[in-house]
């Protein structure tokens, strides 16, 4: 148990079902504040799915997500989400600089002008991910490495406290990779937490300090040297999950309701 | 000779009514513009034709139930079935295994049926009222009066405030909505707001375009002026002259020439701008692309002669003077490519010619130095990083030696430790 006040993340029962199918099936877990989390699991287990329904982006059919032990609009302010890069179109007509002032939308809203005050937040977001020369650059002549730096230059400057990142490393060079985690770890140290979708196992144990492995259902959560062996990694990516796919299968087949009142 | 003398005599006003076309084509064309940028960043481009064709079966509507052509009632029957055609088509795509593109055919083909059977049934019933209704299909500018044009700029005004104002929304919604959502912006809202505009805009355009060709014009000026910019604001802006412009050329020309639909001039003359822009646009026209690429071969033809003359004075080390049989001798190169090489270099003054040969300056020699460098570095570099066999790297460094920047050939020496022989054990020259 996490003392509450300590407490980022807590899900309670969260259940997504896409197209009849449960993509993420009762998970139910506290994360602790400033610590850099991964989220691991095999293709199609609900990661991604996991990250947008605590950010309210799909609605959870069952069961609910706190941050700071609130409400997600009452902290809004406070939580940050990085979107998979390949989720959205790179030839959009904008430049570096402009997708790093989105970040600042998040206080400003639709209608503020961007200040003095914004505008250095901005530049100072630029340069963490050393992408200040670049800012006056078209975002579609940017290569992956840069683009993923982009996103995280404006997830920055929101100046939250939780960051929601989703596949940060994916299609990134290996220097890239480097800067990501020197950056995260750099959050870390200055008290943000960091909840991180991860695909590669073998850096696994150097990024996170603590993991959540998901197969759609919860199968580990816990500090990474509790919760990395063989038996966990075995349960989440092995095949002893497969009654549990053929179930949710089942249900979307034959139309079954998750739960009937 | 007639038809331009008509369309100058559109543009000098004398007669009352061109005004009238003149000030409707305007407004209904630039609103459409504006609005059309954010149809076409959604990618919601064949949306747009589902809503044109679909206004057609409300404009029907509203004259079997209020019995006269009066363009308010009209615009308030296409901006319904307008709508409810877009809610379908999302709905659809959302709710069933239905895939956008067949949902889009569907609602399309069955309102747009739907909308000629109500018009045939209208022209049918006698009601002398009903002459004209069928313009809404090719549209007909002229057919506007000054009551017409006072209502478009109200709404329109009012569509473009909208627009103005929620530009930031309306911008993030179209780049990453997850993101729009996840930092709190009422996206249901601000979709809300764009299809009503759209669709307002559409019911609106058919009256001078068209309900077949409606949808033309609105991804057509955003999708020109996107060779133009990369700026979304000047995007925007540009999208709003272009269309009006067309808008404006459009109607004049069918206005001088009788019985001709406004409709299809209209398209004609915008696509003639996209496709003028498609082939110079200063962002990403074919012009540029062929520009590039001319610089590009010149580039690679300049650096391949030059180099030669680095060969030719190791081979021989007495001479200084070579002919142009001894240059081509100990070149790939097609002689016509050679001699506009080597004319490019004299030129820069990189070689110099006289009757009995070419003699390579200081500043030439330098510089064949510099590609001799660059090629050979990249030869170490793959052979060592890529574990390549010697003999299979020359063909590659013939190639990228054009490409590589001094801040590359900096990084490859720091890497490499400032080496002095290439995988053949030429020496690397410095």
């Amino acid at each position: 148990m996490i003392d509450p006040s300590d407490v980022a993340i807590e899900t309670h029962n969260l259940t997504v079902i896409y197209n009849k199918k449960p993509a993420i099936w009762n998970i139910d877990f506290e994360l602790p504040k400033g610590k850099i989390i991964g989220v691991m699991g095999p293709n199609g287990s609900g990661k991604s799915t996991l990250l947008k329904a605590i950010m309210g982006i799909v609605e959870p059919n069952i069961g609910y997500s706190k941050l700071f032990n609130q409400d997600l609009d009452e902290v809004r302010q406070r939580v940050s989400y990085v979107p998979q890069r390949q989720s959205v179109d790179w030839d959009f007509p904008a430049s570096v600089y402009d997708v790093v002032a989105m970040g600042r939308y998040a206080t400003k809203g639709m209608l503020k002008r961007l200040n003095t005050e914004d505008k250095k937040i901005i530049s100072e977001s630029l340069d963490q991910v050393k992408m200040m020369p670049f800012a006056k650059r078209q975002i579609s002549q940017l290569s992956g490495g840069q683009q993923q730096r982009v996103f995280l230059a404006r997830a920055i400057a929101q100046k939250a406290d939780l960051y929601l990142m989703d596949e940060p490393f994916v299609g990134v060079d290996a220097g890239t990779e480097n800067a990501i985690i020197t950056l995260l770890k750099s959050l870390r140290d200055s008290g943000k937490t960091l909840l991180v979708v991860h695909h590669d196992l073998h850096t696994a144990q150097d990024y996170f300090e603590w993991l959540v492995l998901l197969n759609a259902r919860l199968v580990a959560v816990g500090p990474t040297e509790e919760v990395f062996n063989e038996k966990v990694l075995s349960d989440t990516y092995g095949g002893t999950l497969t009654t549990l796919s053929k179930v949710a299968n089942l249900l979307k087949v034959k139309s079954f309701p998750m739960r009937h009142k | 000779m007639n038809t331009l003398r008509e369309i100058i005599s559109f543009f000098s006003f004398s007669e009352p009514n061109v005004k009238v076309v003149f000030l409707g084509s305007l407004i209904l064309c630039s609103v459409s513009g504006l609005v059309g940028t954010f149809t076409l960043l959604r990618k919601r481009s064949l949306i747009g034709d589902v809503i044109s064709h679909s206004v057609l079966p409300g404009i029907a509507l509203a004259f079997i139930i209020g019995q006269q052509k009066n363009i308010a009632y009209l615009l308030i029957g296409a901006t319904i079935t307008g709508w409810i055609s877009t809610f379908l088509v999302d709905y659809i795509t959302k709710h069933s295994k239905i895939k956008s593109d067949t949902a889009i055919a569907l609602i399309l083909s069955v309102f747009f049926g739907v909308g000629v059977l109500l018009l045939t049934h209208i022209q049918h019933s006698g009601n002398a009222s009903q002459s004209g209704l069928d313009q809404f299909i090719f549209g007909r500018a002229s057919a506007m009066n000054m009551s017409d044009v006072y209502l478009f700029s109200i709404v329109g005004i009012l569509i473009a405030a909208i627009i103005v104002i929620f530009f930031r929304g309306f911008t993030l919604l179209s780049f990453d909505e997850s993101y729009a959502q996840s930092i709190g912006f009422p996206i249901e809202s601000l979709k809300l707001m764009l299809s009503i505009t759209t669709v307002a805009t559409v019911a609106m355009g058919v009256q001078a375009v068209g309900v077949v060709l409606m949808s033309a014009l609105l991804i057509t000026p955003a999708a020109a002026a996107k060779f133009w910019t990369h700026k979304i604001h000047v995007l925007a802006i540009l999208a709003v002259i272009i269309s009006g412009a067309s808008g404006v050329l459009g109607s004049a020309i069918s206005y001088s020439s009788k019985g001709m639909p406004t409709g299809p001039w209209i398209v004609v003359v915008v696509s003639l701008v996209a496709i003028f822009s498609a082939f110079v646009g200063s962002e990403s026209g074919l012009l540029k692309g062929y520009q590039l690429r001319r610089q590009n071969n010149i580039k690679i033809l300049r650096e391949n002669t030059i180099k030669l003359f680095f060969a030719l004075q190791n081979l021989n080390k007495t001479q200084s003077r070579f002919s142009l049989a001894e240059v081509s001798q100990n070149s790939k190169m097609a002689l016509s490519s050679l001699k506009r090489g080597l004319n490019l270099l004299v030129n820069e003054k990189l070689i110099n010619k006289d009757s009995s040969g070419y003699e390579v300056t200081e500043k030439g020699t330098e510089e064949a130095k510099a590609i001799v460098r660059k090629h050979r570095l990249w030869e170490l570099y793959i052979s060592k990083y890529m574990n390549l066999k010697p003999d299979h790297v020359h063909d590659d460094a013939e190639g990228i030696e054009h490409v590589i920047t001094p801040e590359i050939e900096k990084e490859l020496e720091e890497l490499l430790e400032f080496p002095t022989r290439d995988p053949h054990d030429s020496e690397i020259p410095y």
